[in-house]
């Protein structure tokens, strides 16, 4: 969107976390590169010297993908298991881990990729792309400990109590089908194609111990989470999450994302908690509104972002200001409803995405909106705080919350490690 | 859609020269134990068509095929004696694709089909081959071999009877013949398919084929189950005859190797999940889940056929695949009709989604079963 947005991501990381190889590097793996030899037997370390594009690192305290830097692309699955094995799930995650860790480096997945008489144990669609800026995710879902009642792995006892069922809001119309899973992965980069690649190669692993259950591709990020990126539109043409959690502000990571080392249960400590809805935008409706209408909906302008009654996008929102004994921000706009002041303070990491799943079979309206997805410490004082205040929002009147998902993000995991270990090992 | 069968050992190789072939032989790439003899041909098509002139010495071979023309010319194949025994299709102008086979001595051909020039060209073998099995190898080949010419002699009893109802104008009795006929078919379809021509007269659906050549089981079943008549199927029911006894004499002369074995089992669950879970197969019987059924039994033999195989080189594997194979048959349990399967029809997509999810998870590790087969 902006050169200094590029710029941004670029960059060396402040952790060092981007090891950008110099771009001529890519520029030699050109089309004509038989794929089968940027497949064979590359280590994560070769990659990283043959391939351009920044790297984020896969191993750390806290997983990849949530105070990383935005990507520009998104692609979200849910996974249900078919097993009733406690060991399969473990495997899968160790399997899991393990392909993630290559695939963030850029390398492909397996071992075996030359082999003419096997079909490949990567599928070779990001072979040549490096890694970039690939984060993958993982959380597990209510149903993994407790499914139709039954505790199929025996962990029924160590669910967080902040992994709750969400309560149905007002205007929900969420779809089961779009909603949920046993396992959640999240696969944000720079490029679509590795995006892709990796939930396909991961249900590739997956299969004969848990299918696909739903996926959402997002196209654009709606969210920062590092000062250093500039604020995106969604596709109401609005700034949204102007006051982010963002990467800097260490106190409100503390406080509102992370999981605490008092925090139960013990397995979850430097983890979080994941929110997702896929919000429809009509949008059809919403260009009929008048450009007053629209500020009026969302409590700021739309060229600059400002907050009503102020003139630039970082402009501290005044929730008390008046004009002729009116407020400047409505009461029922999203701004003033969404705020952590009208939520005993609730704060929610925002990472979300555009999406569109082309045209809506029924009304022939584009099928598109925000895919939201926030973390935070606990849904109960997060997400659900927030969204219970926005019973009233003046949005409500344009948008539907058509699919939904909570996951518990377990915390980071180590070269020798898998994530999930702290729940199953 | 053609599958090859006929599939065996290979290893990688480096691109191109121009209309013309160059051979070099090759160490074979880390992790496979690649024969000494292990030829690599490199061949450029072009619109003219094929290289008018190839000479390969026998053992396994791969062929490395590079497309430089405009896109008139997009496939390769090797026949021997007008059977397709290796081809690769769909080559994009500067793409290439490559295929592997094993090649006795002797005198071959190459097609190019829609080549100006040379839209066929000569293919030499020269010198010996050593294609020979080691006792447990030619012991699961001749399990497959024994299962292959009793699906063969079961599929021409039930063509002649299923024809016999046709030309009688019997329409009830040709519908319930018809599902007899299809089930030894299907259990056996890749290697039909290595034949050429003959798969598509046998079996394809409408739409295959330009509609003035269309025949064979689909176009009866279409007859029979749409229209309820038998009227102008009389002829077409003559060459299905015909070109199920000339199958049948085929079937003979197929060569087989373990390794290729196992991958026609992997192309017999790509068969249920590509045409059979989709409903597009039986599309007038609807009697998609007794050829899903007849894939799964035909893909359950060519495993079992090479089973003791990969029990010594990978057991944990074979014990995995043995499992997902019960699973595929518990899934089909419910969808049990008699001694056959309800239509299509009944099945709600929860159902389809559900069966297509055993058949990928017990195709994946299947499909790794062959690398295992070509090490000694």
């Amino acid at each position: 969107m902006s050169g200094r947005e590029h710029s941004a991501r670029a960059r060396p990381s402040r952790r060092g976390f981007l090891t950008a190889a110099g771009a001529g590097a890519l520029g030699a793996l050109t089309a004509g590169t038989v794929a089968g030899d940027l497949l064979s037997g590359a280590t994560p370390a070769a990659a990283d010297d043959a391939l351009a594009g920044a790297q984020v690192p896969f191993h750390g305290l806290h997983q990849a993908g949530i105070v990383t830097p935005a990507q520009d692309r998104l692609l979200f699955a849910t996974f249900d298991l078919t097993t009733n094995d406690r060991g399969d799930v473990v495997r899968l995650l160790q399997e899991w881990t393990r392909a993630a860790r290559r695939m963030t480096a850029g390398a492909p997945v397996g071992s075996d990729n030359a082999d003419l008489d096997a079909p490949p144990d990567d599928t070779g669609e990001a072979a040549g792309l490096g890694p970039a800026s690939l984060t993958v995710t993982f959380g597990v879902g209510g149903s993994l400990f407790r499914k139709d009642g039954v505790d199929r792995y025996g962990l029924a006892a160590r669910r967080p109590a902040a992994l709750v069922d969400l309560p149905e809001f007002a205007g929900d119309v969420v779809d089961p089908a779009r909603s949920d899973g046993d396992l959640a992965v999240q696969a944000c980069a720079d490029d679509p194609n590795v995006c892709f690649h990796a939930i396909r190669n991961l249900a590739r692993i997956a299969r004969g111990t848990a299918v696909l259950r739903w996926s959402q591709m997002g196209f654009g990020r709606t969210s920062s989470t590092d000062a250093t990126q500039e604020t995106p539109r969604n596709l109401m043409g609005f700034k949204d999450g102007t006051n982010n959690v963002v990467a800097e502000d260490t106190d409100a990571l503390r406080s509102s994302v992370w999981v605490g080392a008092a925090d139960d249960p013990a397995w979850m400590r430097d983890g979080s908690y994941m929110v997702v809805r896929r919000i429809r935008m009509l949008l059809e409706v919403w260009d009929r509104s008048t450009l007053a209408d629209q500020q009026l909906t969302i409590g700021r302008t739309k060229t600059a972002g400002a907050p009503l009654g102020a003139r630039r996008e970082h402009d501290a929102v005044d929730l008390d200001a008046t004009s002729d004994g009116d407020p400047v921000i409505p009461v029922d706009a999203h701004i003033r409803l969404a705020a952590p002041s009208e939520a005993e303070g609730a704060r929610l990491l925002r990472r979300g995405y555009s999406f569109t799943d082309g045209i809506d079979p029924v009304t022939n309206q584009l099928d598109a909106g925000l895919f939201f997805v926030a973390f935070q410490r606990d849904p109960r004082t997060g997400f659900v705080r927030v969204q219970q205040n926005l019973a009233t929002d003046a949005l409500n009147e344009y948008i539907r919350h058509t699919g939904s998902g909570v996951f518990a993000i377990p915390p980071g995991t180590t070269p020798t490690g898998f994530v999930g270990e702290t729940l199953l090992a | 859609m053609k599958v090859r069968l006929l599939r065996a050992l290979s290893v990688a190789t480096v691109v191109v020269g121009a209309t013309t072939a160059a051979v070099t032989g090759t160490a074979g790439t880390a992790g496979a134990l690649v024969p000494a003899k292990h030829t690599n041909v490199k061949v450029t098509i072009d619109d003219d068509g094929c290289p008018a002139k190839l000479t390969v010495p026998a053992g396994p071979a791969t062929f490395k095929v590079s497309n430089e023309g405009d896109g008139s010319v997009s496939e390769f194949e090797v026949l021997s004696d007008g059977r397709i025994i290796g081809e690769v299709e769909n080559i994009a102008p500067g793409l290439h694709g490559s295929f592997s086979l094993t090649l006795k001595p002797g005198a071959y051909s190459t097609k190019c089909p829609g080549g100006s020039e040379h839209e066929t060209g000569k293919l030499t073998v020269t010198g010996t081959a050593d294609t020979k099995l080691t006792p447990s190898q030619q012991s699961s080949v001749d399990t497959y071999r024994t299962y292959l010419e009793d699906q063969t002699a079961q599929l021409v009893t039930a063509t002649d009877a299923f024809v016999a109802a046709v030309k009688a104008g019997n329409v009830d009795l040709a519908k319930q013949l018809y599902a007899a006929a299809r089930i030894p078919y299907e259990r056996i379809e890749p290697v039909a398919e290595t034949f050429g021509d003959l798969d598509p007269k046998i079996d394809a659906r409408k739409g295959d084929v330009p509609d003035k050549e269309w025949g064979g089981f689909h176009k009866i079943e279409q007859a029979l189950f749409v229209g309820n008549t038998t009227d102008g199927m009389s002829d077409v029911a003559t060459e299905l005859q015909a070109d199920v006894a000339t199958l049948a004499n085929l079937m003979g002369s197929v060569e087989l190797q373990p390794a290729a074995v196992a991958n026609g089992a992997v192309e017999l669950l790509n068969e249920v999940s590509a045409s059979k879970i989709t409903g597009e197969e039986e599309r007038y019987s609807r009697l998609d889940l007794v050829d899903f059924a007849a894939n799964v039994e035909g893909a359950r033999a060519a495993f079992d056929a090479v089973k003791p195989l990969l029990t010594g080189k990978n057991a944990a594997l074979a014990s995995q695949i043995g499992t997902r194979f019960g699973a595929v048959d518990a899934a089909l349990v419910p969808y049990r009709a008699g001694t056959s399967y309800v239509l299509y029809t009944s099945l709600a997509p929860s159902d389809t989604k559900s069966l297509s999810q055993v058949i990928d998870a017990l195709a994946e590790p299947l499909s790794t079963v062959a690398k295992h087969l070509v090490k000694q």
